[in-house]
């Protein structure tokens, strides 16, 4: 066995070492994603920036095709695709707020990735663990594609395709495909897919399952086998595009980008695309014939095509937007897909939260309202109404609520209060309220990111493998 | 007290409702009343059947709580409801999805029927390490596994064979017995 497998294989026996007790068994599922030729096929790259500290170290790991940021170390780890973005990292002498705890940050926090498969996997955002406010730890952890784990140390995990953690500290948990996790901190749980659970204990509990059935025509992952389904071929379908651009010494996206924003030199921009002021698209991004007004912006993985975006609208990782008109202000949460069609398209209203892990695939024209909330799995206008709400209403909740399959349990103010506050961070964090001198965010600062390329051994026992690394101002 | 031993309060086996891993819940329904019209009210209330296998082994114990849980309708709903305890829902939440749900989901008594047909095996509970108590056991070893365990009962052996079933309920007449003795004599 070469040094690559003999890694992978070590890597699956911890994770099925820490989920021993969930009986559940990684290596039918994964061993198979990672072919070992892919492995030494692409290059990877990192970012440097003056806006960004940099300390990456790279000790016995593939990276193929992997892009990295900021501060990050990884040891015995195998990364297929994946983003480890860190430009929201905490700083020294930075202060981080939980609960009533004013905790300060005593050197520039590092992605430490240990002993972990990812793949195709998104890790952004900063720890929002307490106990480690400088080290966003991943361990003993293996996530396929389209994971996003966000602001979420992991240890001893295992995260299905398109699955998301989202500002959650996670021990020994399985998180099923497509399923989305924010709830502080969890243990020994395993998640079935399709589960969007968001909870902040003593405030709020929402729950909602997506039917088995008709998320298995989306995304169905079984042992031995790819992951399947509508979600996949879609990225299937659009994989050429990216590699033409990854191939490339200089790209012209053949669009023009107003000087506060930012179009990443590894996302594909197709025509007749507008990029209006204070936009940003990130790398991995996929814009197509779409216009994209002020401030609006398009995180790793997101799709927009055939699609108008007001402006202010945030698209968060992985989310999809086809044949759609958004309003202003519109938020469309993490691994989202929203499809109209060409005579029936989705029109969604001002300032309306499209909830994480939403899918709208409607048949014939669908339009929500402005000021809505909306969740789950909609293919038509029944289904929009058993999964929406005006936020109005939602707010007015006390103390318990289910329709359909969700069930919401606490204050509605307080879970609406605290997407809308996230939103507003997002935006500013972004850089879509730069005023040409304050508030710069993202979008402005990536302008000043040039890219670097790495590469692994191309023969011997080590192909597929990097070696030691460490890169430093 | 300290002079009980677990033999002293058992109910010897021979006296006990018993039914074989083949019956239904409706056998073994029909065997616990039998058991109480056979014996002396005061003495012996059952509210447990034994099961045994084809060899007379004991195998499991069925409980008044089991035939319960058995005739309850189940559907996913009902199933997924219960499941969202997992998640940090507060008890009455799910109460009152249960009785929210109740009201257009199935009834009990629409259930019964089913559920009388269902095999014993299929709801007892099998005996876990804490529930064997030796015959020769004192009490104060009998009251530490009934605390421990939580268990309302406990199988009484005698080396490899179960001989009886040892109550909480005969334990606590015992302990109240010796409250009132001590009292007495202070």
């Amino acid at each position: 066995m070469k040094e690559l497998e003999k890694l992978y294989d070590r890597i699956i026996q911890r994770v099925n070492i820490n989920l021993r007790e969930l009986e559940f068994d990684v290596k039918p599922f994964v061993w198979t994603l990672i072919p070992p030729e892919q492995m030494s096929k692409f290059y990877a790259f990192y970012g440097i920036s003056p806006d960004h500290p940099l300390s990456l170290q790279f000790r016995h790991c593939g990276l193929a095709g992997s892009y990295f940021l900021g501060r990050c170390s990884l040891t015995n780890s195998l990364l297929y695709k994946s983003d480890i973005r860190g430009d929201e990292l905490k700083k020294k002498g930075d202060i981080f707020h939980f609960k009533n705890f004013k905790i300060s940050v005593s050197k520039d926090e590092e992605i430490e990735i240990e002993d972990s498969a990812l793949i195709k996997t998104l890790v952004h955002n900063y720890s929002h663990d307490p106990e480690t406010p400088e080290k966003f730890f991943i361990k003993d952890t293996v996530s396929t594609h389209y994971a996003n784990i966000h602001g979420s140390p992991s240890e001893g995990c295992f995260l299905g395709p398109f699955a998301t953690i989202d500002l959650t500290t996670m021990h020994d948990c399985v998180i099923g495909s497509f399923s989305y996790v924010q709830a502080g901190e969890i243990n020994h749980l395993k998640i079935k897919p399709g589960t969007i659970w968001v909870r902040n204990p003593g405030q709020f509990n929402f729950l909602y399952r997506h039917p088995v059935e008709k998320l298995h025509q989306y995304i169905y992952f079984t042992p031995g086998n790819q992951p399947q389904g509508l979600l996949i071929d879609f990225m299937e379908d659009r994989k050429e595009a990216f590699q033409r651009i990854f191939d490339l010494v200089h790209v012209d996206h053949g669009v023009e980008v107003p000087k506060s924003a930012s179009l990443d030199r590894y996302a594909v921009t197709k025509p007749t695309t507008t990029i209006s002021e204070n936009v940003l698209v990130a790398q991995r991004a996929f814009i197509q014939n779409s216009f994209l007004g002020r401030g609006a912006n398009a995180q790793e993985n997101c799709f927009i095509i055939n699609s108008h975006l007001e402006g202010y609208d945030i698209t968060a990782h992985g989310a999809k937007i086809i044949e759609a008109d958004m309003g202003r202000n519109v938020f469309v949460g993490f691994n989202s897909f929203l499809r109209g069609r060409p005579n029936c398209r989705l029109t969604i209203g001002k300032e309306s939260i499209v909830m994480p892990h939403t899918i709208i695939d409607s048949r014939k024209p669908l339009s929500i309202p402005a000021g809505h909330i909306v969740w789950g799995m909609i293919q038509d206008q029944n289904d929009l109404e058993a999964n929406s709400l005006p936020i109005n209403t939602f707010s007015k909740i006390e103390n318990r609520f289910s329709k359909g399959d969700l069930y919401f349990e606490g204050s509605g103010q307080a879970f609406v209060s605290a997407f809308q506050n996230r939103i507003q961070h997002i935006l500013e964090a972004n850089g879509a309220l730069f005023d040409g001198s304050k508030n710069m965010g993202h979008a402005q600062k990536n302008q000043n990111i040039s890219f670097n390329t790495i590469q692994p051994y191309p023969k011997g026992d080590l192909k597929g493998l990097y070696p030691t690394i460490v890169i430093q101002p | 007290m300290e002079n009980y031993t677990v033999k002293d309060l058992m109910v010897p086996i021979s006296e006990y409702a018993t039914v074989s891993e083949d019956a239904t819940l409706y056998d073994a329904v029909m065997a616990l009343e039998k058991a109480q019209e056979e014996f002396d009210h005061n003495k012996y209330r059952h509210r447990a059947v034994l099961i045994l296998n084809h060899k007379k082994h004991v195998i499991g114990k069925l409980s008044q709580l089991d035939v319960l849980r058995a005739i309850e309708p189940r559907d996913a709903k009902i199933d997924e409801i219960d499941d969202i305890t997992r998640f940090g829902f507060s008890e009455p939440f799910v109460n009152a999805m249960r009785e929210k749900y109740r009201l257009t989901g199935p009834l009990i008594k629409n259930a019964l029927d089913t559920a009388m047909k269902i095999k014993v095996i299929d709801c007892m509970q099998a005996p876990s390490e804490g529930e064997y108590v030796g015959e020769t056991a004192s009490l104060d070893t009998a009251i530490h596994q009934l605390v421990m365990g939580t268990h309302l009962s406990l199988l009484v052996t005698r080396k490899n064979e179960i001989v009886g079933i040892l109550r909480m309920s005969d334990v606590f007449a015992a302990v109240f017995h010796a409250m009132k003795q001590s009292e007495k004599k202070e």
